[in-house]
């Protein structure tokens, strides 16, 4: 019975701070709960984690797809500012060819914009899901405590009930709280990373709108309906201010006094934007990897 | 002597083998450079603040994007020479067959004479077309090798200072192989195999 919460094998990285005290495996929950406790809470991370590397890899290829529909709107864009000089050639003698030309690619550029517009709504629901997943970690008792058939559930019907086992490991050496740290790192990353392409989107909408219309895009607009919903969800918004958050780089600050969200911003400030979206800046995919590693190889899982 | 022309057969297939890996790698290292390329052009336009427009809101962006971005360029180095290291060990397979090739002649039994070398029998290669075209690959790819070796460390060691055109001029000779002629390559190929066709 000792064996299965003495902590035997620990890994050589560090984790936390919490780690210092797990020889004392001191648990105030009874062994024989914890018997049953550690499995269902094994299976419950088993499941959860596996979810986050999946919405991992979704943000990627939706980032990837969305930064093509911005480099395919700033190109439409461009060409219909530079068509009233294009050299045309011989097609110069077609009646209204410039006309025409530009309203294609303006038509072009609606297409694009809603594009756009849905892989960013993709990508909250996204980083909405995540902050599910860290959310629902906690494995509860259910039913009678001292019944000798114990179940659980992922929402505490005891307010004792702290779902961690009394914070003893899970599997070898990680408890509830570190894993939830762990995952809570990681989506900070992905929800930083939300706030700044949410500009970047309000950037890329604005491009070719025309000036004097009195619906220019603020940063307090919804870009979609639900859009704030999912965004608390996140807790990306802000109930004060009635605002999203604002973008920022990690351990920076940002001051927004005053966005112009241009309409024609030059080549060069677009070329900017879209290298600024490709470069995922508050996403250290380095660490993401050493996190899934060292979880994966806590719970015996390939998780990337 | 028709066993070891069968030999050398052998041996001209793998080497086919690893030409077309040689061709697969190419395409590889040619995208590999061109973003490369890509990234060091735009660096000058991403040191300049004025050209973050809103985005200069948010603190340290300039620094952030840089970060980034020389980051991807240092991964694109490492795979390059990741993709260089695979090259040169075709080189150095084309090299073993070409020294293989001359031990087969040298070691058999019957030791040709320079006239059975050069002796035809049907449309069967003779066995110095053999030993001269596994020599002229080997010579063709490895200055290739070479050559793709100093226009990656051109372009890794002159990131900073070279302008885009230049950029250009090096990914177009990196494309074109000038040291691999397609028809030298495929007639050394026609020779040996001249029966299968």
């Amino acid at each position: 019975m000792e064996a299965l919460y003495s902590t035997t094998s620990f890994p050589s990285i560090t984790i936390d701070s919490n780690l210092s005290n797990l020889n004392s495996t001191s648990s105030p929950l009874p062994p024989s709960v914890i018997r049953l406790w550690r499995p269902a809470a094994q299976r419950n991370l088993k499941n959860q984690w596996p979810k986050l590397a999946s919405y991992r890899q979704q943000w990627c290829s939706i980032s990837s797809s969305a930064r093509s529909h911005a480099t395919a709107l700033v190109n439409s864009h461009l060409s219909q500012r530079y068509m009233p000089n294009m050299e045309l050639g011989v097609l110069n003698d077609m009646p209204d060819i410039r006309k025409r030309a530009c309203f294609k690619l303006f038509k072009q550029q609606e297409q694009q914009r809603s594009k756009l517009l849905s892989s960013y709504k993709d990508m909250v629901a996204v980083v909405s899901d995540m902050k599910n997943i860290s959310r629902s970690m906690r494995c509860f008792f259910k039913g009678e405590n001292n019944s000798p058939l114990l179940q659980f559930s992922s929402f505490p019907e005891d307010k004792s009930d702290s779902g961690d086992g009394g914070g003893i490991p899970v599997f070898t050496s990680l408890s509830i709280s570190s894993h939830e740290k762990l995952a809570d790192e990681l989506i900070q990353m992905f929800m930083l990373e939300l706030c700044l392409k949410r500009l970047l989107v309000l950037e890329f909408l604005s491009i070719g709108c025309d000036d004097s219309q009195v619906n220019q895009l603020k940063w307090s607009d919804e870009l979609y309906p639900g859009e704030f919903n999912h965004l608390s969800n996140c807790n990306l918004y802000s109930e004060e201010t009635y605002e999203p958050a604002h973008p920022r780089l990690r351990c920076r600050k940002c001051e927004m006094v005053y966005l112009k969200f241009d309409s024609k911003p030059n080549s060069e400030v677009l070329q900017v934007y879209l290298t600024s979206w490709l470069a995922e800046l508050n996403i250290d995919y380095f660490r993401v990897d050493e996190i899934f590693d060292m979880v994966g190889e806590e719970m015996h899982v390939r998780l990337s | 002597m028709e066993a070891i022309v069968n030999k050398f057969k052998e041996k001209f297939n793998k080497v086919k083998e690893d030409l077309n890996r040689w061709e697969e790698l190419q395409s590889r290292l040619v995208s590999q450079f061109r973003n490369a390329s890509y990234i060091i052009d735009r660096l000058q336009l991403l040191r300049n603040c004025k050209n973050y427009g809103d985005l200069n809101c948010i603190d340290g962006i300039t620094e952030a994007v840089l970060a980034k971005q020389m980051q991807s360029l240092e991964n694109i180095f490492v795979s390059m020479r990741k993709t260089l290291e695979k090259f040169h060990s075709i080189v150095l397979f084309l090299a073993k067959s070409d020294r293989d090739g001359r031990q087969l002649v040298k070691g058999s039994s019957s030791r040709p004479t320079m006239k059975q070398l050069q002796q035809r029998v049907g449309i069967k290669p003779r066995l110095i077309d053999c030993l001269d075209g596994l020599s002229l690959l080997h010579d063709l790819y490895y200055s290739e090798y070479q050559l793709k070796l100093s226009l990656v460390s051109a372009l890794s060691a002159n990131a900073l200072k070279l302008s885009s055109s230049d950029h250009g001029a090096l990914q177009q000779l990196l494309a074109d192989q000038p040291n691999i002629q397609t028809e030298e390559v495929r007639f050394v190929f026609d020779i040996v195999f001249a029966e299968e066709d």
